[in-house]
């Protein structure tokens, strides 16, 4: 992550704007057994209370690691139920990082967060159907296949 | 090439920065090699 992800100008103007960067060796009493560190890079989410929202493990690239750290906040704002927020950023990956690893489970997410926010659930079968659409063998569209039937 | 990223190296401090500017905090354990 120092050779290639880290310098790139994107990603420092990205994390030094958008999230608050900590940086802990993998052996750190008590945080490594703490939060069950077992390799690295292993890059955790967490809100403002510490608790975990998203965890990646090994190299991520520029193009791959600022839709991630997207998700996380994104999930941040799912599991504290501000929905809102959730699905603004979930909607910044679409936009701007529409054909990233993380982009089918923000699609999912995406139509969970606005169902949630409005107990309806045509979100849920648009987000079934554009997972089907476009990324037809994903995870994320095996696990919205229900919602087919919204 | 852009700023470096800004590094916290303890917790209650990323903490107390993720709470003042409305941020969450992405922690990275890593190899120091």
């Amino acid at each position: 992550m120092d050779a290639v992800t880290y310098p790139h100008p994107d990603v420092s103007a990205f994390i030094n704007g958008s999230v608050v960067p900590l940086r802990l060796p993998f052996d750190h009493k008590p945080l490594a057994e703490q939060f069950q560190v077992k390799w690295t890079p292993t890059l955790v989410t967490l809100d403002a209370d510490g608790k975990e929202h998203h965890r990646t493990v090994g190299f991520l690239p520029p193009e791959e690691l600022i839709p991630s750290l997207l998700l996380g906040k994104a999930k941040v704002g799912f599991d504290l139920d501000n929905f809102e927020s959730a699905i603004k950023t979930l909607e910044n990956i679409l936009k701007a990082h529409p054909k990233t690893n993380s982009a089918p489970e923000a699609i999912f997410l995406h139509g969970v967060s606005r169902y949630k926010s409005t107990h309806d659930a045509k979100p849920l079968k648009e987000a079934y159907e554009k997972l089907q659409t476009e990324y037809a063998d994903s995870e994320w569209t095996q696990r919205a296949y229900p919602y087919r039937l919204l | 090439m852009g700023n470096p990223v800004k590094w916290e190296t303890e917790l209650n401090a990323a903490l107390a920065r993720a709470k003042t500017e409305n941020k969450p905090v992405l922690m990275d354990f890593f190899n120091p090699g």
